[in-house]
């Protein structure tokens, strides 16, 4: 694992270089209470705006107090306040936490990157953030922001977190490389708590290319799990075949769930990666 | 138990003896070895990959692993068997014993003298074949026939291992074997030995048969004789006239043969050296040296090239080394340089060791030769002795004169006129004459005769029987100019002008030198002799012809025995230092080596390739190191760990990048500050010296001027012991200006005046003694006036300034330089006009100089030493910008140290003139070297 510091600013920029989250509002909205401004009309405490009184609006809604100062009917409208929960989660998996070659981010470290970079985004917009099965309350702010570093680097070695107590949204970010019932048999009380969620995927491009040659001894980080091969290359097809098999298995896992599958690989730009997070995050509903 | 023993024993297998046949045992698990390096695939790469899960339950198509390739495994077989060979310990041997075991005692005779050196490893070779080749329990006596000082007992018995490890350790001793005494002590031993094996060197000074017939008389003798096979030993030395000439002996007179003789100094250094060829059948030939006397003189000791041993080297002592010649003075003469005497002396001084006395005294020291110049008649007390040591072999070369032409006497080789004969001049008809070519007779013969040398004046001999018999030199026209009479051993020797230029321009003549010193070459005077004293040994020949410090053997010598020593143990070959010098005895002085021409009956002679021998364990075990070296190197490539063609080709041009960054122009070199760090400015400038700079508070003026500092600083280290660090800059109303020596003040148009404390500063600085250089930098301008400078320093309180004079230190206080240029040529350079009156301080050196030439700029470098800035005359100019620059740190750092007159005489040889106050060159007629070619001109 590089420099938490580090981490957190690259995470910054990414940031910083992408637009602000605007959640669907098609879907059932339920603020909580003490929930932030969406500097928008809506449900809220706070006022927002007067505005010219029409035909539709229902009688009720005329302020009348501001009404009386002119000719004119004025309705009173508040600030949309909605809050939500985003939950992180990184796989602390020796096997996350790898990198193919020296000159790349550690799988882990390029997952970290994405989700403190949303988490940033998040919480600048008043939602909750929080790392699943850390034991703290999600908040929003600037110390959220640490505090989400913090708990994504500290490694929660208790297995998989059981779910939380209130629904939010969660990412998990891991290389899914255990068998997708495995992974069915971990999500599926998560996904009960929580109606939305990501599956953040990240590969190493050894992992998908499988450049092996000749009498190779393979040997999976964390896990006394090795194999001989004499000819690794007359694997490469089966191995592709296989790598396919899974991705494919995840994106039905995710369907089942209603979830998201977000594949990323840690070569690639970590901006990109971002964007795809924001933007399946983005199809699950705000408040409107 | 003995079933064992005889397993251990040595095994012959053909022409090889293997020394440890049991070890061939384990060729029996090569079969086994076959089947586990089959078996055994190579080793795999280890790699992770965290993705392995996506595998459970795919099997692979073909899961045989590459196995070992087939060449792998011959290599590595190969490699084994290789090594189980060798340590076999297999020898070979094709003179091994015809049957196995021999019964009886060994005895091993072997020549260990200075003649066995040459071939020593074949003799020890032949000797251990015939050790090995007894059985294993055959006891060995072993005799070595030179004499030592504690000769061993040859009834002592040894075992074969022992017999071998002793006979590897011997070594050639640098003195002859003495086949007598070595019978002897065999014959006084009453061996009885079933064999007898000589390894001997083959060559007899004749007549010491007794060991050879006594050997055959008393077993079976076989007998490897390696005689020398180029020049054995040199023998002699002579001194010839002009160098010096050693005999070469070698053993047998068959084939013609080249051989090359090396002249080397005490420390080994090869000062020159002579080829000789053997002619078909002789075995005897001279090798002559023709060097200087100079060079002569330091010659130490001659050896053979390409031989080894005590015989091939012959030492070279003092005592023959140069001519004694006795010279009689005629007493002071009023005129040195037009004395006779003068000449002779400086034609024999280069090579002859020169006596100069009373006849008396000279006949006393027994010199080679004795001169006697003009000596009309030889007093006659004297007569008597000085005709006894001509006899003796001593030269007397008699010059004329007009006292010989008045005089006469017996001494005197030839008859001769009463009168002198004068050729030439006012009232001869005839033209002075010329020298005649020298006879093929006459010792002169091959000399140069000088074509213009002419006699004019010469002593007339009377006409006799044998006069064209006893001339040694001639004029054209016939007359004889050095006629010689042998006496005895000796000989007179009479040269028919004068010693001196009076009567002849022979004196002045190449010729003149060399005639004289084969004059001499005639006479050979007795060596004197030193009776008392002892002689100590100071150096020591080895067997091999090395020099080293003598053992513990090595004995002092009654210089009354020294002439007649022969060497030995008790007395190596060697230098010995005695009462008059250091002698030295030699190996081979006067051997008369012959080969040993008839074995008697039944003496077998084995010939080179019986006794050859060959130990092949090293080999063989090297051999399996190689091939195992060779096996590692595939197997890493087989497991793919060996560097990839690609990183290779990667590391091509990192290679080239370092071998070019090597390449690139060096960092600009400073002295290393002595550790500055955490002190304040004005503590890290009293700690290294260094130069400062006025700062300008114009950025890019700033970096020129510590880049030029720093480059006049680089100079000074280069080449000066000059050595400051990084400049500073400084602000002048804050920093300690005290502390630099030179501070740099750029003035460049239209900046403003430098505010009042920073005058006082500068002016405290020039009263302290600081050196100030102020530049304008405006040497581009036509006129390049300092008008302004005179507004900008208003408050500097400047002495009367002006241009430097030609003649000022600042142009020889390091380089000689008679301009000042910086970026720009023929500025002028103003400083203090330490001459006028009320000249302050600073001991008449300028504190101030001030100029236009942008000085800076020339010598302003980059951190990679490349200049920064054109100069207006290319690289030559910059060049002399930066002497100027170093010449002006001199100048600032010395004072007028160098106003002195250090330089002058070279100053004045380079300028011509001014040679009044130049002290006179140090010529000292006496002092030049000798003429030995070439006269006066």
């Amino acid at each position: 694992m590089t420099d938490l510091a580090a981490l957190r600013s690259e995470a910054e920029i990414i940031a910083s270089s992408l637009p602000a989250l605007g959640f669907k509002s098609t879907e059932s909205q339920a603020p909580h209470v003490g929930s932030a401004g969406r500097r928008k009309a809506g449900t809220g405490e706070h006022f927002w705006q007067y505005r010219r009184y029409a035909k539709e609006d229902d009688a009720g809604r005329v302020d009348w107090r501001r009404s009386a100062r002119g000719d004119e009917l004025y309705v009173r409208e508040t600030e949309l306040e909605t809050a939500r929960t985003a939950l992180f989660w990184c796989d602390p998996h020796p096997g996350f936490d790898w990198r193919g070659a020296a000159d790349r981010r550690t799988k882990a470290d390029e997952a970290r990157i994405l989700m403190m970079a949303l988490g940033t985004l998040l919480s600048r917009d008043g939602d909750r953030i929080g790392v699943l099965g850390s034991g703290r309350t999600p908040a929003f702010g600037k110390k959220a922001v640490d505090r989400l570093a913090e708990d994504l680097a500290t490694d929660q070695s208790g297995g998989f977190p059981s779910p939380p107590r209130g629904a939010a949204l969660a990412v998990i970010a891991s290389d899914f490389y255990d068998p997708v019932a495995e992974w069915e048999a971990r999500l599926t009380p998560l996904a009960y708590a929580c109606k939305e969620g990501v599956l953040l995927a990240v590969s190493d491009p050894i992992e998908i290319e499988f450049p092996f040659e000749g009498r190779v001894r393979l040997n999976r980080p964390g896990e006394a799990l090795r194999r001989l091969l004499g000819r690794a290359e007359t694997l490469k097809g089966a191995y592709k075949r296989k790598f396919e098999e899974n991705r494919e298995g995840l994106q039905a896992l995710a369907d089942r769930l209603g979830w998201r599958l977000v594949q990323h690989t840690s070569g690639d730009v970590s901006l990109q990666g971002a964007s795809k997070l924001k933007a399946a995050m983005e199809t699950f509903g705000g408040k409107a | 138990m003995n079933g064992l023993a005889a397993l251990l024993n040595p095994v012959n297998v053909g022409p090889f003896v293997l020394g440890a046949p049991l070890a061939l045992a384990a060729l029996v698990a090569l079969p086994i070895l076959w089947f586990i390096l089959r078996a055994t695939p190579p080793a795999p790469r280890n790699v992770e990959l965290p993705s392995l899960r996506l595998l459970d339950g795919v099997e692979p198509r073909e899961e045989t692993p590459d196995r070992t390739p087939w060449w792998v495994l011959l290599l590595r077989i190969l490699a084994v068997v290789t090594a189980i060979f060798g340590l076999a310990q297999p020898v070979y041997a094709p003179a091994g014993p015809e049957d196995g075991a021999e019964t009886g005692t060994l005895l091993v005779v072997i020549d260990d003298g200075w003649a066995a050196a040459p071939r020593w490893s074949d003799l020890q070779n032949a000797a251990t074949a015939a050790i090995e080749a007894a059985g294993r329990d055959t006891p060995v006596h072993l005799v070595f026939t030179a004499p030592r000082d504690r000769a061993e007992d040859p009834a002592e018995r040894f075992n074969r291992q022992d017999t071998a490890r002793r006979v590897d350790a011997a070594k050639p001793v640098s003195w002859a074997i003495d086949r007598t005494a070595a019978w002897e002590r065999i014959a006084a031993a009453d061996l009885r030995p079933a064999r007898i094996f000589y390894a001997a060197h083959g060559l007899t000074p004749g007549g010491d048969r007794a060991l050879i017939e006594g050997l055959a008389e008393l077993a079976p003798l076989d007998v490897f004789a390696a005689m020398p096979r180029g020049a054995l030993a040199l023998t002699a030395i002579a001194s010839q006239g002009d160098g010096v000439g050693v005999t070469l002996l070698r053993a047998e007179g068959g084939g013609a043969q080249e051989v090359a003789v090396s002249a080397l100094t005490l420390d080994g250094a090869a000062l020159s050296t002579a080829r000789a060829q053997f002619l078909d059948g002789e075995t005897e030939v001279r090798a002559a040296f023709d060097l200087p006397g100079a060079a002569l003189s330091r010659v130490s000791r001659f050896t053979v090239a390409g031989a080894q041993g005590a015989g091939t080297t012959w030492l070279w002592d003092n005592s023959d080394r140069t001519r004694r010649v006795g010279l009689v003075s005629a007493g002071q003469s009023a005129q040195p340089l037009l004395s006779d005497v003068h000449y002779v002396r400086r034609a024999l001084e280069p090579f002859a060791t020169l006596i100069e006395g009373g006849l008396a005294d000279l006949i006393l020291q027994r010199p080679d030769a004795i001169i006697l110049t003009d000596v009309g008649t030889v007093p006659a007390p004297d007569v008597a002795a000085l005709v006894e040591w001509i006899e003796a072999g001593g030269a007397l070369i008699r010059f004329a004169g007009p006292r010989l032409a008045a005089q006469d006497d017996t001494l005197l080789p030839v008859d001769l006129r009463r009168a002198s004969r004068a050729i030439g001049g006012a009232l001869a008809w005839d033209e002075p004459q010329a020298m005649a070519p020298f006879d093929e007779t006459s010792p002169f013969t091959g000399l140069p005769v000088p074509a213009d040398v002419r006699v004019k004046q010469q002593v007339l001999a009377e006409p006799a029987a044998d006069l064209q018999a006893r001339t040694w030199a001639r004029l054209a026209d016939g007359s004889p100019v050095v006629t010689a009479d042998r006496r005895g051993a000796g000989a007179v020797i009479l040269f028919h002008v004068t010693a001196g230029p009076d009567w002849s321009d022979l004196p002045f003549s190449a010729t003149y030198a060399q005639m004289l010193r084969r004059a001499i070459a005639a006479g050979r005077g007795d060596i004197a002799e030193d009776r008392d004293g002892t002689f100590v040994p100071q150096l020591v020949l080895d067997g091999f012809g090395r020099l080293e410090a003598p053992g513990s053997t090595a004995a002092p010598l009654a210089a009354s025995e020294f002439a007649a020593v022969m060497p030995g143990p008790d007395h190596p070959p060697g230098f010995y230092r005695g009462p008059s010098g250091t002698r030295a005895i030699n190996a081979a002085a006067g051997t008369t080596y012959a080969p040993i021409a008839a074995w008697p009956e039944g003496v077998t002679l084995l010939g080179d390739a019986q006794t050859r021998r060959l130990d092949l364990t090293g080999w063989l075990l090297a051999a399996a190191l190689g091939l195992i070296a060779i096996d590692l190197i595939t197997a890493l490539a087989l497991s793919g760990r060996l560097l990839r063609p690609r990183a290779a080709a990667a590391a091509v041009p990192v290679l080239l990048g370092a071998a070019f960054v090597i390449q690139l122009p060096a960092e600009a070199q400073l002295r290393t500050p002595i550790g500055e760090d955490g002190l304040s400015k004005a503590e890290a400038a009293a700690l290294n010296m260094r130069f400062g700079y006025i700062e300008t508070r114009q950025s890019d003026l700033d970096e020129r001027l510590a880049a030029g500092l720093l480059g006049l600083s680089d100079t000074l280290y280069l080449y000066t012991s000059v050595e400051p660090v990084r400049p500073h800059g400084l602000d002048p109303e804050t920093d300690a200006l005290e502390l630099y020596p030179l501070i740099y003040f750029a003035i460049p148009d239209g900046v403003a005046p430098p505010s009042e404390a920073a005058i006082a500063a500068l002016n405290r600085y020039l009263q302290s003694g600081g050196a100030l250089v102020i530049d304008t930098l405006g040497g581009a301008d036509a006129e390049g006036g300092l008008g302004e400078l005179t507004d900008i320093l208003a408050g500097l309180d400047a002495p009367p300034l002006v241009p430097v004079p030609s003649d000022h230190v600042l142009t020889r206080s390091f380089y000689l330089i008679d301009s000042f240029p910086g970026r720009f040529e023929r500025r002028r350079l103003w400083i203090e006009n330490t001459e006028a009156e009320g000249a302050r301080i600073g001991d008449g050196v300028s504190r101030l100089f001030i100029g236009d030439a942008d000085w800076i700029g020339a010598w302003a470098i980059d951190e990679r030493r490349r200049p920064m800035y054109s100069v207006d005359g290319g690289d030559t100019q910059r060049e002399y910008a930066r002497r100027f620059g170093v010449n002006l740190a001199m100048y600032v750092l010395t004072g007028n140290y160098k106003a002195d007159q250090v330089h002058l005489p070279a100053l004045l040889e380079r300028l011509g003139e001014g040679g009044d106050e130049a002290p006179k060159p140090d010529f000292d007629l006496d002092a030049l070297p000798g003429l030995q070619d070439g006269g006066p001109r």
